[in-house]
This record gives C-alpha cells, sequence and structure tokens, in this order.
C-alpha cells in the first residue's frame, strides 16, 4: 500500500505504523517512549502527527498504515504541538546537558534539536536527586521524563523485575523494588535499563568525566565471559589505550542484553597487574627475559627431554577462556611438533560428560538448539544449572519465555533462584539425577505418554531400554532421589503431555561421578519423547566458558582432531599429515588432564603447557594438584596475569587479552563470533599462535601461524564441521556449526527429521551410583560448589575490574537455616569449613537457598576457595572431577557481624 | 533490614502472616488477584508492613516495585499503621463546594492531628479522599464503612463521641 507523509508518497508494508514508514524514509519524528525492544505505548505523545481525516492529532507511534492515508509531521501545528510536549517534558525536571553524560547520544537533546527547543519556556524545577547507590548505574530523577522504558524493559526483557513505577500524579517516579536505593535493592546490575533510556537520567558510573561518546572508537567484539557469547561494542579511548564502555549489540545471542560481568567487567584489560614481559624463575624467583631468552629456554627443554624420554612426556593443555585460533595452535604445536596427542584442556573439568555422552546418544558432543528458540517452547526442563548467576542472558531468554506463557520445571538441590520463575520446583537429592531421571522415563513409559514412532524409527534399541527402566517405578527413584512420589508423577506427567519440550542442563549434571551418565540419561529422555530436531526443543547444555565449546571443536583433546575425528582413525592422521606437512602424527590417544597430572609424580610427564587455565586453583584437591605440579620437571605458563598455577612455573609468558588480537569464539549454541583488536597489548605480550610458530620454527616445523587470520584458514582446511566459515562471514553475525562449506548458511538444529549425526539415536542403559565420598558422622555435611553472578573462574578477569569485588568482595558459605541454627551460625560469622584434604576460613551466609546438610561456595577467590575442599574422584569416562559432592565438617570459628538477607531473590546477601 | 511487625489490634504478627499466606494461596491462581490479596492484607493488619507486602510479592510472583507501585498509587492502602477508625473525607468537587475544608478543619483541631496522621490511643487516623462518588450527600465523610452524609463542622464532636463510646473501658479490655 502508499501512503503520503509531507506530500511525498511512500510503500507502507501491512503492519506499518506511520512512524515506521516515517523512519524508514528518514523521515524525523520525535520519539521519548517508543523503542521497538519496549513496544508502544502512546504515552509521551512526543511523536504526534496531522493526519488527514482524522480529529485531532496522532500518536505516530501506535498509528497504523492505512491505504492512502495523507500525514503531516512538518505543518505549523504539529510542531508546535511536538514542540509543547517536549517543552513540558523540559519542564519536568532539570534537563541541563553540560555536563550530562548522555549529551550528543541523548534523545531528548536530538528532539529539542530537531524542534529549536533552546531552552525550556517554563520553570524548571531541579530536585537535585540523585541514586547513587549503585556499584555501576546512577539514577538522575530530574533527567527522568517517565517514558517508562527502563521499567519495561526490567520486567519484560531481561526480567530482573527491580525497576517499577511508585506513586502518583506529578510525584510518579521510577524506583527500585520498594522504592529503596538501587544499591540496596534486588538489581543485578546487568545496566540494560542504562542501555534503553533515552536521557541522561540512568547514565554508568564507570564512564562519567571519562569523555563525550563521539570521541571513542567503536569496536564489535564478543563477550569474554560465560558460554553464551553476548555480542558487544567497546567504546574505546584510542590515546589511553583503553575500553571506557561497554554497549550490548542488537544481535543474536543476546539482542543488546548483557550482565553485570559483561557490561561492567572490561578493565581488567589495562590492569597494571597484567603480565608483560616473560619471566624465567631463576634461583626460586621470577626475573624479566626477553622472548628469545624465554623461547630458546623452552625449546632446549623440549628437545633434550622429548629426546631422551619420547614425547609423551610432554602434555599441554588449552582453554575454554583462549580463542579458537590459540586453542587450534597449541594442539597443533603439541601434536605435529612434539607429536603427542597429550593435549587437553578445562572442558575435562566442567563438560567433558556432556561431549562424551552426547556424542555417544547422538554423534555430535554439543547443544542441539539456539538459545532464542527458548522462546518458543512449550515446557523449560533446568536440571543442575544456576542459570541466573552462570548464564544472565540466557535466563533473561527462559524468564521471558515463562512470562509469555512457556512452563518450567527447575530442579537442583539448591533452591537456586530461577526456581522463583517456575511452575514446579523439585529439589532432589545431590548426586541423584539417574534415579531421577529413569524414574521420569519410566512413569512416562508406564503412561504412554512416549514418543512411540520416534523411538522405533529414529532409535536403536528402543526395546533394550523399555525393558531395563523397569528396575526404576517411581516410588523406588522417589525413594533414592528423595523427591515425593506424587511430585515425580507431576513432572513425568508435565514431560509426557508438552508439546515442545527443551531440556537445559548445567554443572549441576556433568560435574559427578556420573557426569556421563547423567548426560546420557538426558539424552534417553528426550529420545523417550522424541523431542529433538525440532525448533524449541533439544537437549541444551549451557557450556561455561566464552570458548569452552571452540576449545573442544578445534581439538585441544586428547582423543580427537579439530574435526571431531578420531586420532586413531589412519587416514585422517594421512589426510593431516600431508596437509600441515609433517610426519609420524600419533595414533595413540593422549593422557587426559588429570592423568597428565597424576603422570607428573610418577616421572611419566615431565613437561607441561599450561595456557589460560589456572590448574592449581581448578583442578579438585589443591594440595594433590600442588604435589603435582611441583613434581614437574619444566612447567611454562601462558597467561595474562599471576595466578595460583603461575608460582610454579619455570616459564612465563605473557599472552593477549579477548580485545588485543582478532580471533573467533564458539558459544554454547556452536555460533562462532568474531573477536576484534580494539587496544594494543601490555608490554611485549604476544598471543598464543605467534608464541606456538615461534617454538615451532625454533623445532624445525613450520606452523603457518603469521596471524589469527591465517591460524584460523589453516584450521579451515581440514576442519570439516567449520570449513564455511570465514572472519569475512561473519563479520557481522555468527554462524552455527556444522557449516562444511562457504555457501552454507550454517546449523540452527541439529538432528533433523529423525536423522542423528551417528544415524540413529542411541539409547544407553544407566545405573544409579552413589557419590564417591557420602557424607558421614567426621564429616557430615556435602559441599557443592558452583559459580557466583559477580565473579569468572578464578577471578583474575573480574578480582581485576573495578567494581565487582566492592559488590562481592569475599567468598561465602552458604548454610541452610536449620543447619545454622542447630550450629549457632548467623550470616557473617567465620566459619572453618574442613574435608578430608584440606581446611578453609570463610564467612558463613545463611540462605535458604541451601537445603539441610548441604553447604556451597565457589572457587572464585585465591584466598579460600572450594577446591582446597573438594574430592579428586572422576567420572569413570571422562575424567571429570566431582566438584559438585563432597563431605565436609564445619566448625564455627568466630563472630561476626550479622547481614540480613531480604526478600527472596539473592544473588547476594 | 526489616521492622518488627506491629499491628493495630495487637494480634500475634506471626498468626496473621500465616492468615496471610493462606489468604494469598486461595486467591493467587486468579488473574487479577494483586489488589484483592493486598486490600485483605490491609484489611488483617490495618495497614501493608513489610513482610506482608514481601508475602505478597513472592507467593502470587508479582515484582516487589509492581506491588509496591499498586500500594504507592491508590490511596486506600497505607504503609504506616492506622488507626482503628480511618476517617476519610471526600475532597472531591461538589463536597469541596459544600465546605468540606471546614470538616477537615474542625476534625484536625478536635483530634489534634495533621492530615494522614494518627491519633495516640491509635483510635483514628484522618485521611481524604478524592470523590467517593455520592455527590447528592455532600458533604461526605467516611468513618470505616461508614457513610456521613450531609455533614456539618457543629457535628465533628458528636461524631467523633460515638466511636469513642463503642470502645470497652479499659478494666475490660485487660481481662
Amino acid at each position: 500500500m502508499k501512503i503520503t507523509i509531507n506530500n511525498n508518497i511512500f510503500e507502507a508494508q501491512e503492519n506499518d505504523t506511520v512512524l515506521d514508514v516515517a523512519r524508514r524514509n528518514d523521515i524525523y519524528i520525535p520519539t521519548l517512549c517508543y523503542h521497538v525492544k519496549t513496544g508502544q505505548t502512546a504515552k509521551c505523545r512526543a511523536c504526534v502527527v496531522d493526519v488527514e481525516g482524522m480529529r485531532g492529532m496522532q500518536t505516530s507511534c501506535n498509528l497504523k498504515v492505512r491505504d492512502g492515508m495523507n500525514v503531516h509531521t512538518d505543518t505549523k501545528e504539529v510542531q508546535e504541538a511536538q514542540k509543547m510536549v517536549v517543552d513540558l517534558m523540559l519542564a519536568s525536571g532539570y534537563h541541563n546537558c553540560l555536563a550530562c553524560e548522555r549529551s550528543g547520544t541523548c534523545e531528548l537533546q536530538d528532539a529539542c534539536y530537531h524542534l529549536g527547543i533552546e531552552k525550556s519556556t517554563y520553570k524548571d524545577a531541579p530536585t537535585g536527586r540523585k541514586d547513587e547507590s549503585s556499584e555501576f548505574i546512577v539514577i538522575d530523577f530530574d533527567k527522568c521524563i517517565k517514558c517508562g522504558r527502563c521499567v519495561n524493559i526490567c520486567n519484560n526483557r531481561v526480567v530482573n523485575e527491580v525497576l517499577g513505577f511508585g506513586y502518583r500524579g506529578k510525584e510518579t517516579e521510577i524506583m527500585c523494588d520498594d522504592d529503596v536505593a538501587m544499591g540496596l535493592s534486588t538489581c543485578v546490575q546487568c545496566g540494560e535499563c542504562v542501555q534503553i533510556c533515552p536521557t541522561g537520567a540512568l547514565t554508568d558510573k564507570k564512564s562519567r568525566g571519562k569523555g563525550r561518546d563521539a570521541q571513542f572508537e567503536k569496536v564489535d567484539t564478543t563477550c569474554p565471559y560465560c558460554g553464551t557469547g553476548c555480542q558487544l561494542t567497546l567504546h574505546v579511548d584510542k590515546a589511553k589505550n583503553k575500553v571506557v564502555r561497554v554497549t550490548g549489540r542488537d544481535e543474536w545471542p543476546n539482542n543488546g542484553m548483557l550482565c553485570v560481568k559483561g557490561r561492567y567487567g572490561f578493565e581488567f584489560h589495562a590492569s597494571p597487574k597484567r603480565l608483560q614481559y616473560p619471566l624465567i624463575k631463576k634461583n626460586g624467583k621470577h626475573e624479566q627475559a626477553t622472548w628469545d631468552e624465554a623461547l630458546d629456554l623452552i625449546t632446549e627443554k623440549i628437545k633434550t627431554t622429548v629426546g631422551k624420554y619420547g614425547p609423551d612426556v610432554f602434555s599441554a593443555l588449552g582453554s575454554g577462556r583462549i580463542t579458537n585460533e590459540n586453542n587450534y595452535a597449541i594442539q597443533k604445536f603439541t601434536r605435529a611438533v612434539v607429536k603427542t596427542n597429550n593435549i587437553d584442556h578445562c572442558a575435562r573439568t566442567c563438560h567433558a560428560p556432556t561431549v562424551a555422552g552426547l556424542a555417544h546418544a547422538f554423534g555430535s558432543g554439543a547443544a542441539t538448539n539456539s538459545v532464542d528458540e527458548i522462546l518458543e517452547t512449550d515446557l523449560i526442563f533446568v536440571i543442575g544449572s544456576n542459570m541466573t548467576e552462570a548464564h544472565p542472558v540466557v535466563s533473561y531468554y527462559v524468564k521471558q519465555a515463562v512470562k509469555n506463557g512457556s512452563r518450567m520445571i527447575v530442579c537442583d538441590p539448591r533452591r537456586v533462584d530461577i526456581a522463583h520463575w517456575a511452575n514446579l520446583y523439585v529439589p532432589l537429592k545431590v548426586g541423584t539425577d539417574v534415579p531421577f531421571l529413569n524414574g521420569l522415563i519410566n512413569e512416562i513409559i508406564q503412561n504412554n505418554w512416549h514418543n512411540e514412532a520416534f523411538m522405533k524409527n529414529n532409535t536403536e534399541n528402543p526395546e533394550d531400554l523399555k525393558e531395563w527402566i523397569k528396575e526404576y517405578p517411581v516410588e523406588k527413584a522417589s525413594e533414592i532421589c528423595g523427591v515425593p512420589v506424587e511430585q515425580m508423577k507431576q513432572v513425568a506427567k508435565l514431560l509426557g503431555t508438552a508439546e515442545k519440550v527443551s531440556v537445559i542442563y548445567c554443572l549441576g549434571i556433568t560435574e559427578h561421578t556420573t557426569g556421563t551418565d547423567n548426560v546420557k540419561t538426558i539424552a534417553n529422555l528426550q529420545m523417550v519423547l522424541g523431542h529433538l530436531g525440532k525448533r524449541g526443543c533439544g537437549v541444551n547444555p549451557l557450556r561455561g566458558q566464552n570458548n569452552v565449546q571452540g576449545a573442544c571443536d578445534m581439538g585441544a583433546l586428547p582423543n580427537v582432531y579439530h574435526n571431531y575425528i578420531s586420532v586413531k582413525d589412519e587416514k585422517t592422521k594421512e589426510k593431516i599429515e600431508k596437509h600441515w606437512g609433517v610426519s609420524g602424527l600419533s595414533l595413540k590417544e593422549g593422557y587426559k588432564l588429570p592423568t597428565m597430572l597424576h603422570k607428573a609424580t610418577t616421572g611419566d610427564t615431565k613437561i607441561l603447557f599450561c595456557v589460560g587455565d589456572n590448574t592449581v586453583q581448578t583442578e579438585p584437591n589443591m594440595a594433590k594438584t600442588i604435589q603435582e605440579v611441583k613434581a614437574l620437571e619444566f612447567l611454562v605458563v601462558i597467561d595474562i596475569f599471576e595466578n595460583a598455577t603461575t608460582d610454579f612455573a619455570d616459564v612465563i609468558l605473557p599472552d593477549v587479552c579477548f580485545n588485543e588480537d582478532f580471533g573467533t569464539y564458539s558459544n554454547l549454541d556452536r555460533r562462532v563470533h568474531l573477536l576484534r583488536k580494539a587496544v594494543n597489548p601490555p608490554g611485549e605480550a604476544k598471543p598464543t599462535w605467534w608464541i606456538m610458530n615461534e617454538l615451532g620454527k625454533r623445532l624445525g616445523v613450520d606452523l603457518k601461524f603469521t596471524s589469527a587470520e591465517a591460524t584460523w584458514e589453516d584450521m579451515r582446511a581440514t576442519g570439516t564441521i567449520m570449513g564455511g566459515i570465514t572472519y569475512e562471514r561473519i563479520q557481522h553475525k555468527g554462524l552455527q556449526w556444522p557449516c562444511p562449506t562457504v555457501t552454507h548458511p550454517g546449523t540452527p538444529i541439529l538432528h533433523t527429521n529423525g536423522k542423528f549425526t551417528r544415524g540413529k539415536g542411541l539409547f544407553s542403559h544407566t545405573q544409579y551410583r552413589s557419590q564417591a565420598e557420602m557424607p558421614d558422622k567426621e564429616y557430615p555435611f556435602v559441599l557443592s560448589t558452583g559459580r557466583r553472578l559477580w565473579h569468572y573462574h578464578t577471578g583474575t578477569q573480574t578480582r581485576n575490574s573495578i567494581g565487582l569485588e566492592n559488590i562481592f568482595p569475599e567468598e561465602l558459605l552458604e548454610i541452610s537455616p536449620v543447619d545454622a541454627a542447630r550450629m549457632h551460625i548467623k550470616s557473617g560469622d567465620m566459619v572453618k569449613a574442613t574435608s578430608r584434604r584440606g581446611e578453609i576460613t570463610v564467612k558463613a551466609w545463611v540462605t535458604e537457598r541451601s537445603p539441610e546438610g548441604v553447604v556451597w561456595c565457589t572457587f572464585h577467590f585465591r584466598e579460600a576457595h572450594a577446591n582446597i575442599l573438594t574430592n579428586d574422584a572422576y567420572d569413570n569416562v571422562t575424567e571429570t572431577p566431582e566438584y559438585k559432592a563432597c563431605a565436609i565438617r564445619i566448625e564455627k570459628v568466630s563472630e561476626g557481624v550479622e547481614t540480613v538477607s531480604r526478600g527472596f531473590r539473592q544473588a547476594r546477601p | 533490614m526489616s521492622k518488627p511487625l506491629k499491628c493495630a489490634c495487637g494480634s500475634d504478627e506471626k498468626e496473621l502472616l500465616v492468615r496471610l499466606e493462606e489468604i494469598i494461596h486461595s486467591m493467587k491462581d486468579k488473574p487479577g488477584a494483586l489488589i484483592p490479596v493486598l486490600q485483605a492484607a490491609q484489611s488483617l493488619f490495618g495497614y501493608l508492613p513489610e513482610e506482608a507486602i514481601l508475602k505478597v510479592s513472592e507467593m502470587l510472583r508479582e515484582p516487589l516495585s509492581k506491588v509496591y507501585g499498586v500500594i504507592t498509587f491508590y490511596s486506600f492502602f497505607s504503609l504506616k499503621p492506622r488507626g482503628k477508625y480511618l476517617i476519610r473525607v471526600c475532597l472531591g468537587t461538589a463536597c469541596y463546594v459544600q465546605g468540606a475544608n471546614e470538616i477537615i478543619t474542625a476534625l484536625k483541631t478536635q483530634l489534634g492531628i495533621e492530615i494522614g496522621e494518627t491519633t495516640k490511643d491509635k483510635l483514628f487516623t484522618l485521611d481524604v479522599g478524592r470523590c467517593f462518588g455520592a455527590c447528592g450527600l455532600a458533604p461526605v465523610m467516611m468513618v470505616n464503612d461508614d457513610v456521613h452524609s450531609w455533614v456539618k463542622s457543629s457535628q465533628i464532636g458528636k461524631i467523633l463521641k460515638t466511636y469513642e463510646r463503642k470502645q470497652p473501658k479499659k478494666e475490660e479490655a485487660t481481662v
């Protein structure tokens, strides 16, 4: 259809508004409450236009077009009306642009500019009221025009449900919770409200006074924190070589949304504590060295040791925190230069059971569906995921889906915050996932809720499953997992009768001695229900680190190359040898991470390369890890900060971080995203690919790593699943593998039409095995571990960024009110937690999140972290440690100042 | 930190919270339950204490800011303890013209309190309303659910007395 605006005829679509057509054709209409994300409210009335044949002024943001409509936006009457609205808005507060952070990007300022308003006709009424209590966000009430965008986005998009409108009439104002200061409220400081605020009412505290928007260079890149892979824009002060502000990009998977770490945890890149020069240990002390000295020393060591004992005394660790290119570089170095497959990385400690379990059942060890499909699902089944803290942006989608009518079941021994939005919260006992899920499968089959056709046509062994699952009647399962029979039946019915079920799980499933079995059982469940290969369904593990998916994809694993083909396959070996221009690649599977370390004590591992891993703090039973690391002959650490592991290093090499080089990360839904260089690295820090290339040269192999892109291209030549992904193609938007050719559009959903990567799906017979270390008289508590919203990994990034440490400065041991009352412990008291392997002294946090008998803490803080206590018992298939359960005892050490939690959603006390 | 619960009628606060939970439970699946639940809570406690607001927000799964927004929007809800009798004088146009202000002045003088305040003996709270929809009876004032019509400032003393007389004597009250 066609409409006329200001005497010009424009093309319009069925559901367009007048504003849409005007915007498409560069006709300016001021809009202050309308935003594409928060929708039409027609509240501010700044967008009024005149439409022939309609009485009075019309708000263009919600006025649907009709064929032949004749609209005027530039008549005197319209301009006067718009001017009046904006003028009154100016009078309602104190809009002085001189020192306003938003100046230059302010939509109210834009409106005044276009309407020619220099100052308000009316008296403005400054109150001077500001809320600066929040660590990262400032509210200036004088600049608030009550448009409601922040309230809408907080409640409906990120669904953190903190901001609201309070009071009435001219007293109306935005407020947090029950009108408490933002810093004291349940606000998780995701900063989405700042990004959408049209004026200077909500601004970032960090970038205050650091410069005007126009003077910063904008660099689009990928978030260096969790596996969601959020797209962001760095606002860079080139002269100072620093990032000043971060905003979310309106692109999948995050659509502009970020969490507190992604938006405000960026200063680590410019921390003076960054490693800047190679360091060599001399007489027990690390001394600055030149790159040549350091690389020659490493070369010499590899030559002599490997020459004498063979290649298998060398082991290397890639990392889920470094780029694909750097993981590829380290694995190629290990395989092509040293000629061993002893390469692994930290997926071993988190999602290795996912890779093994899903590859076994489906043929591909990755999430089957995409993040955006969460919005289309009927029933979300969350098990073992504290997503509001560990994957905040994924949790926004989950909460949005629930708000829009999807149902959700949350199963977790701890009452994690996402349970607040669940239709059903199911607290099961720690480590009883297999009997719980088997009980559900049994109940589903008993009631004929299973998808018989799917099982028959698309799986290999449905009859076997139907037979052995009889060992798990729901009553027996209930007895083991502690969930009442009635509730189990309710869950089974919900699962069995839902149209689309998406299972989302995380480390609560994998970090057990039964990790792989847990994953296989989830695969069984979805194959029984037939919710695979369709939109809004699937088995969706939330990969933990920014690039842990990619580290696996790049072959930083002891058993597979970068295309997930076994190192034992002769043909692949030959193909790769030909491409790499080497011979003699090892056909023997390498050591997994824990084995590499154990073998140090027997002298079978002598050299360890450790890139971005901080092994000492991340492996269970720190005392044992230290013994193992000490037993090494030669430890090389490549990292960006000193940490618990660099202490033991013979050579430390300074790495670059996420914004100092190009590269790619692969996120939790297999999407490969581009990273861009925004600043120069500090001192002489170099990317890992450069280091590997230099070492390769010295050891006589040309690895062909001349840039990050060259490294990627080298991988791509033999990496079939990513063969079609080039830097060129992912400049603006990521691509999901498998993407074998340069014209392939990428694969959002795996195993479509019932065709699994391995052919037919495979059911696995899983049995209940209890956790390795059960609580007893001496150690009566179960310690479970996890992550906090405010911190990441071993804290090297988050604790070196400004503000996060102020919000959450030390580790807290979460304990249930029942146990706390019995032991006369209150929040704030110091307690000693002791396991058979070590002890830590931490502050207690009494919280209803913890069930009776279970305590919880994280490994973020070097001073007191969970891995001093955790048990070095491993999953029998993947050697993933049982971080989620060990036995400890607790004693009160001293009284502290009581901190009181308020409300029921608790990212912090 | 939360404040200790106090309630006008002196019932045990914990017991009241349990009763509130029961009420919320019975209403929570109905759409638009927020306002009726808040009304019930207000009648139960005489005002809306912090614990009650948190409880309503948690059990109805409504954001705390939304609950608080509703409470601060409607003058019916009070965040402060109220007296046993809530006196509300209509300030709608008809009542205003018919002399509502004089009634307010008389009430202020005789009770010794300002608008929004409660007498020391916790018997009366003075408040104003915006049009009760009974303009034919103007000026109107309400004492709890009783409507007093065509009120004159000279009658105020007598009206207040009738409520004071309803109180049990001190000796009886302690039995």
